[in-house]
């Protein structure tokens, strides 16, 4: 198994701040989108990311190469905070969050109708239990194979394909309107 | 490293189009072969996924606005482990430092050690003795 990381994170351990800088820009985005997706909230997702840094930097400099690539072992930080986060908000997560948008507006630029629909989505992502949610976002957004996602979840490819088929099943119902903006769109224009 | 292809079937395929949506290139490995094939010998396969295609197209709208901002990055870059050779730096700097401050003060204390020219004398004394006045003019 190559880890295309090793030696950045070794450098980065050892206070270079290229390497330091390298792997923001490899990764960061990445942890933001992964918490953003489990957590629906932006705030949180950099806080997220800011806390996964955080260990990668505490454990860059004793960091070995072992069973999980570099990667792996970031994803299932983030995961593992989104799980703690999540659990502590009780269920308070409003499924509308992100939503009220303002009405008032006259127009709805195609860059207004962007964000609603993405909003849309990321409400019914949050509506999904954390496992599929966590897999429809490793597989799909972060196009991860199905070998690496089922290794940072800890379970079997075989369960990864039973929790996309179940959140994906789940995601088609709830947006099927968005759907339906989004392709028949032209029809609903004219 | 090779992996055993599957053996699609309808069932197969539909599961498979379930789980990882149309993209083909977030299937398994081991199972785009046979997808391959299975799409070419059957017509039915291309509406199968068109409608797989439907939910991706939707998922793929979360894109917008997903990119973390500038201060995030500079942020966790503050944090970052610093090299142990900061002192060395220090010292490096100071050096360079006490260069430039005894570069000026011997620039300096060697001008007014140094005897002005006589010829500069005359050229003062020419150059003070009818001052300019808007008055003379016209």
């Amino acid at each position: 198994m190559i880890d295309p990381d090793v030696e950045l994170v070794r450098s980065a351990g050892a206070g270079d701040q290229r390497a330091a800088e390298a792997l923001v820009r490899r990764h960061l985005p990445r942890m933001v989108g992964v918490a953003r997706r489990m957590l629906n909230d932006s705030v949180e997702a950099e806080d997220v990311a800011q806390e996964v840094f955080l260990r990668v930097w505490r454990e860059a400099p004793r960091w070995k190469p072992g069973q999980a690539k570099f990667e792996t072992w970031m994803h299932r930080v983030a995961l593992n905070l989104c799980y703690d986060r999540l659990r502590r908000r009780r269920e308070k997560t409003d499924p509308d969050a992100g939503l009220a948008v303002a009405d008032s507006r006259p127009l709805a630029s195609e860059e207004w109708l962007a964000r609603q629909r993405a909003a849309k989505v990321h409400a019914a992502l949050a509506q999904l239990p954390e496992r599929q949610r966590a897999a429809i976002g490793l597989v799909h957004f972060d196009e991860m194979s199905n070998i690496a996602a089922a290794e940072i979840l800890e379970i079997s490819v075989e369960a990864l394909e039973s929790l996309l088929s179940r959140g994906r099943r789940a995601l088609k119902a709830a947006l099927a309107d968005v759907a339906q903006d989004l392709l028949g769109g032209a029809e609903g224009a004219s | 490293m090779t992996e055993k292809e599957e053996i699609m079937d309808r069932e197969r395929f539909v599961e498979l189009l379930d789980a990882f949506g149309a993209d083909f290139r977030r299937w398994p490995a081991e199972t785009r072969a046979p997808a391959a094939a299975y799409v070419a010998a059957n017509g039915e396969a291309a509406t199968l996924i068109a409608d797989a295609r439907q939910l991706d197209l939707v998922l793929d709208t979360a894109r917008v606005g997903a990119e973390p901002s500038p201060a995030l990055a500079t942020r966790i870059l503050a944090q970052a482990p610093r090299s142990n050779r900061p002192a060395f730096d220090r010292r490096a700097v100071l050096a360079l430092a006490a260069c430039a401050v005894l570069g000026v003060v011997l620039g300096y204390g060697g001008g007014l050690l140094a005897p002005m020219p006589a010829e500069d004398d005359a050229y003062f004394a020419t150059a003070f003795e009818a001052p300019f006045t808007f008055e003379d003019e016209g």
